[in-house]
């Protein structure tokens, strides 16, 4: 919960609204489904005015993380999400659909080495789209995680290494999750 | 293929007939929550549907924004429940 | 033609996952098990569908919609089933365990 300690002045702010400005002139022409010139002088102008106005609310989610490569990484991560989705999704059928619901629920905690609320953040949002685990606590470097069956929480290393990749983050030497 | 459609439609609406069970019923206020928002999805599903049989493309921002708001609505529900004294009304 | 089978298809399978999460919300014995069907089978039943329609309707503006759509379902479905559970685990909402052992969910 420390993500405010960041102060929004000086060359840090402007790219946050330079960044905002252009996320929201991105909403406007997927509102508008037009790029003709009214339409989008229009937009340029509410853009503006509304990324100036929020910029101190939704700037501290831009994270300076956010940098071209990891963009460019990022539809090889959507593509193999979307396949532990897949995964996930037949693992929960046949759970669901076998008469006797062999569940053995349980909460585990997990220690992360990601670093920074975004990686973090990321973690806890594809733990919960794979296979039999929902992360219902995220406080600090601490998840907790209800998992349908135990055998569903040796999936949690390899994915934080999916989004470890996906940030660049190497991983300390001393280990100390469990 | 617009009756295809409007199959599907109508299967996933009686989905969501069904989901409003467990938020008319279920034992915990955080149940209804579920509840309310596994209908909002399928509502959502639905008009997205209906934006195509009935080849009308303006529906579909009626859906963008309908899943902001389910997304707003879920969001603010959980964090009234989760705030200290909030008592379980029987 | 071929690309309304296409669409026929993943709309089919669509349907499917979100009739396998109505069937995990009324069978799941908690509230913690049953976050699992709603944030899995309705994210990739509702994805799929959006899907269908995107190849059903072609290259277009609406496709950007859809596209829209669905990223945001992705990330909002499972940060709402995050914050429903996180509010249950707060209140200390039990949690169902096997052999009907019923404890507190503090979570240690």
């Amino acid at each position: 919960m420390n993500i405010g300690s960041r102060e929004l002045t000086g060359g840090g702010a402007f790219r946050s609204k330079l960044l905002l400005f252009f996320l929201l002139l991105l909403f406007w022409i997927v509102l508008t489904a037009s790029l003709a010139l009214h339409e989008l002088v229009m937009g340029a102008v509410c853009s503006a005015f509304v990324g100036a106005l929020t910029v101190s609310l939704l700037g501290r989610a831009l994270d300076p993380r956010i940098t071209p490569s990891v963009l460019l990484r990022l539809p090889v991560f959507m593509v193999r999400l979307v396949w532990e989705i897949i995964k996930a999704n037949i693992d929960v059928a046949r759970i669901i659909l076998n008469p006797r619901l062999p569940i053995d629920p349980r909460i585990v905690e997990y220690r992360t080495y990601l670093p920074g609320d975004l990686p973090r953040t990321v973690f806890s949002d594809s733990i919960t789209l794979t296979p039999g685990t929902v992360t219902v606590e995220l406080r600090g470097d601490l998840l907790n995680v209800h998992c349908l069956c135990p055998y569903h929480e040796e999936g949690l290393a390899g994915l934080e290494k999916l989004v470890a990749w996906l940030f660049q983050v190497k991983k300390p030497e001393v280990e100390e999750n469990g | 293929m617009d009756e295809f459609l409007t199959a599907i439609a109508l299967i996933i609406g009686l989905n969501a007939f069904i989901c409003l069970y467990r938020a008319a019923v279920g034992p915990t206020t955080q149940d209804r929550v579920l509840g309310v928002n596994i209908v909002g999805t399928k509502t959502l599903v639905v008009v997205i549907l209906v934006t195509y049989i009935l080849a009308e493309n303006y529906f579909l921002d009626v859906a963008i924004v309908y899943a902001l708001l389910l997304f707003v609505v879920t969001v603010a529900l959980s964090r009234y429940l989760e705030a200290e004294g909030w008592k379980e009304v029987p | 033609m071929a690309r309304d089978i296409v669409a026929g298809i993943f709309c089919c399978t669509g349907t499917f996952f979100f009739i396998l999460g109505t069937t995990g919300l009324l069978r799941m014995p908690d509230l913690f098990t049953r976050l699992h069907p709603s944030t899995k089978c309705d994210t990739l039943g509702a994805c799929s569908v959006i899907v269908g329609m995107a190849v059903h309707n072609g290259w277009s503006w609406d496709l950007l919609k859809l596209v829209f759509i669905a990223c945001f379902l992705l990330l909002s479905s499972a940060t709402c089933g995050h914050a429903i559970g996180r509010s249950a685990l707060r209140r200390h909402i039990p949690y169902w365990k096997k052999k009907e052992v019923k404890e507190d969910g503090h979570g240690a």
